[in-house]
């Protein structure tokens, strides 16, 4: 993709032309002006290192503690790992339990099912509204305009936009009030709230934004010139996005993907006011055995759930190499 | 699991953070002390329905130093609670915390000579029953988590120590709209009614929530269990692998876990019928919707906040926090939370401190003589209201059982979260 850059462009946000190497050098690498690097890298080192590397080793120093009924003891055990993997009866063939998955496994799965599954839904649904303010939306300052209208949602807190679907989809709501004055259905239908249906909703609703930006951001690069070029060629619009626009606008979807991946696995409010709490999320289990101060196996599913999210973006990041689209 | 085997290696989390973290907290800790003044405030825990601007205020309006509240979640004040007892001088906790608690001495033990009102503390928890002939209850009931020695082990009767001062408390049961359910509700058992399929809402607390669901299986004659409040692994399991089929057939509606929630099902329409605290269907009646308070025949199910003193408290801190508790009881605190709905330890103080239209409307179980307004001051009664469930003496005399945490808490906690996720 680098030869992008050699090209003129009249895109949005395209690559900027290459300066002379020399005045590159000259800028960045000059010793004796400014911060040496080990300063400027030193405020971010250390924020991070306080909220984000110590709480992190101490999640999984925790983890090996030892709950008792009255709170945790200094004693290490490696019993909450095993009460993670392993069903009472496991290894026992006589058992009921015999080889079958743990309870917080299968809630790590419903959580990593439902974000897929969101995932799936915000691609189809934000992708075709990035490729109109891109592609159809000629002038930038309509561009800009209805982004920004995408964000509305954002400008009201997160908890009002979950709360806000009761109105809307409930018994009551305005749906079923609709429905049954059109004389559609004679009694409410209660599939669209507090069911997986209003959950996926929601879902997609609170998270698409995170996914349109980014390949709003990745279309616009695109040089428009590639696009006539391929016109020219007698390329069909289907061609043109087989071969041009999708691959260049993977890394927008791999970038949001790993946003709306990583806000999702780590949900459990939604679960809580739009599904009214009928799921288990291992953010739920969490909290329950944080509320019981059973910090050990608290820890233990906080860290299955880091390691599944880091799984999962590094499958994202194999299957587009972001670096070298950027 | 081992009880309190090893309690000299017990490490706090406190404790263990404030080692990792190093001398630059201990450095400040230390410096503290050095500014101690008079006015210097005490600092109390506990849930937002205790924690409150106006009741502080008011404290160290009438004790002459300051209250530094701070409010939590249930979880969030159970952990601090036990496992950062240098951060309070005193918990506004509960009783069903005291299995946890009391072994692990992370409260010390109160002197009842020390609590002026000691004497008008009624005898709910120093007998468990409020009038004589009441029943005791199942689980946690708070006669049972009360009496200690002064090293703060549990004694088997009255003796001079207490774990901690009783304070406010309240029954719960099921709410309901009758123009949804077309009936009065007067058993727990019509939690799992075929006529409210898809109607009915459960508190998501598993502590909580299995103790009415489970009330409603017994009341149904569909289990029997032992104790409510302390279940077998085997009585645990026949109840969830019933309310998982229930879930399955779409009977649940929600499962609620806030004040604000449940009131919202109940306006909404969402449900006719759930688990609900008193103070929530009083809220739901103030926007204007029908909500019934249910007196059920099997009995309700109690809950006994707990004034208690951290076992760091010493010198002038421990004055303080003996003060703050007696400020408690004095009756003002007492008749601010009556206008919530919750009763309060002391009901003779309370009663000095309320007029007689409150005193007959949410202790007497009279209808309301005039408009009463909440705590703060805005109209919640209208005028001929009747507080449903009856009086005081008439919803404690028959609680069920109290809530609790279960010896098998974790076990529970775990099929809780296969129900939800069946």
């Amino acid at each position: 993709m680098t030869e992008v850059r050699e090209t003129h462009h009249s895109g949005l946000i395209g690559s900027q032309p290459v300066p002379d190497e020399t005045v590159i050098r000259a800028k960045i690498i000059n010793p004796e002006e400014g911060f040496s690097t080990g300063w400027l890298i030193a405020p971010a080192t250390i924020w991070l290192f306080l909220i984000l590397v110590v709480p992190l080793a101490a999640i999984i120093v925790f983890s090996f503690f030892k709950s008792t009924p009255h709170g945790m003891v200094f004693e290490l055990t490696t019993h909450s790992y095993a009460e993670f993997f392993i069903t009472e009866g496991f290894f026992d063939s006589e058992s009921n339990s015999f080889l079958k998955l743990s309870v917080f496994i299968k809630t790590l799965g419903a959580t990593i099912y439902f974000t897929l599954l969101t995932m799936i839904l915000c691609l189809i649904v934000g992708y075709p509204i990035a490729y109109f303010l891109a592609m159809q939306v000629q002038q930038f300052k309509w561009q800009l305009a209805l982004f920004l209208l995408c964000m509305v949602p954002f400008w009201t807190s997160y908890l009002i936009r979950a709360v806000a679907w009761l109105p809307m989809l409930g018994r009551r709501g305005l749906i079923n009030q609709a429905l049954l004055s059109m004389g559609i259905v004679d009694k409410p239908v209660s599939f669209l709230f507090y069911s997986e249906f209003g959950y996926m909703m929601a879902l997609v609703q609170i998270y698409v934004v995170l996914g349109i930006g980014p390949i709003f951001f990745s279309l616009a690069k695109i040089d428009k010139a590639f696009l006539e070029a391929a016109v020219d060629m007698g390329a069909t619009p289907f061609q043109i996005f087989r071969e041009i626009i999708g691959p260049m606008s993977l890394p927008g979807v791999a970038i949001g993907m790993i946003f709306i991946f990583v806000m999702i696995m780590g949900e459990f409010a939604t679960a809580v006011v739009v599904y009214g709490g009928k799921t288990s999320t291992t953010g739920t289990v969490i909290l329950n055995y944080y509320g019981i101060a059973n910090y050990p196996f608290a820890a233990v599913n906080a860290l299955m759930l880091m390691v599944a999210m880091i799984v999962g973006i590094v499958i994202i990041l194999r299957v587009v190499d972001i670096r070298k689209e950027l | 699991m081992a009880k309190n085997k090893k309690t000299s290696s017990k490490v706090s989390r406190r404790q263990f953070v404030g080692g990792a973290a190093g001398a630059v907290a201990a450095s400040s800790v230390v410096g503290f002390p050095a500014i101690v003044s008079a006015a210097d405030p005490i600092r109390a825990i506990g849930l937002g329905v205790s924690i409150i601007n106006e009741i502080q205020s008011r404290a160290a309006k009438d004790i002459g130093f300051g209250i530094r509240g701070q409010a939590l979640g249930y979880g969030a004040l159970f952990g601090k609670t036990l496992n950062q007892n240098d951060q309070y001088e005193v918990s506004e906790c509960y009783f069903d915390m005291f299995d946890a608690m009391v072994p692990s001495k992370v409260f010390q033990p109160i002197d009842t000579k020390r609590i002026r009102d000691w004497d008008k503390v009624s005898n709910l928890v120093k007998t468990g029953m409020l009038t004589p002939g009441s029943q005791i209850g199942q689980g946690d009931a708070p006669v049972t988590k009360l009496w200690v020695d002064k090293d703060g082990n549990p004694t088997d009767g009255p003796s001079r120590y207490i774990s901690a001062v009783p304070a406010a408390h309240n029954a719960d049961s099921l709410g309901y709209n009758p123009d949804d359910t077309g009936r009065a509700i007067d058993s727990w058992g019509e939690l799992y009614s075929p006529d409210f399929k898809g109607k009915v809402a459960l508190i998501n607390v598993p502590q909580v929530g299995v103790m009415d669901a489970a009330m409603g299986m017994e009341a149904l004659g569909l289990a029997k269990f032992g104790d409510k409040g302390d279940m077998t692994r085997a009585e645990i399991d026949t109840l969830i692998e019933f309310l998982i089929v229930k879930k399955k057939e779409g009977h649940f509606r929600a499962f609620w876990e806030t004040f604000g929630q449940s009131v919202n099902l109940m306006v909404s329409g969402e449900v006719a019928l759930q688990s609900m605290w008193s103070p929530a269907v009083t809220a739901v009646n103030a926007e204007g919707v029908k909500c019934v308070y249910a007196s059920p025949k099997e009995g309700m199910r109690g809950w006994h906040g707990a004034l208690a003193i951290s076992a760091k408290a010493s010198g002038k801190k421990l004055d303080q926090a003996y003060e703050y508790i007696n400020w408690w009881l004095d009756g003002w605190a007492g008749a601010f939370v009556a206008r919530q709905g919750y009763y309060f330890s002391t009901p003779a103080n309370t009663q000095k401190h309320l007029p007689k239209a409150d005193w007959d409307f949410w202790y007497e179980g009279k209808p309301a003589s005039m408009e009463l307004n909440d705590p703060f001051g805005t109209p919640l009664i209208a005028k001929g209201a009747v507080r449903d469930g009856g009086s005081y003496e008439q919803r404690f005399k028959k609680i069920a059982v109290w809530n609790s945490i279960m010896k098998e808490n974790d076990y529970l906690v775990k099929r809780w979260t296969e129900f939800l996720g069946a």
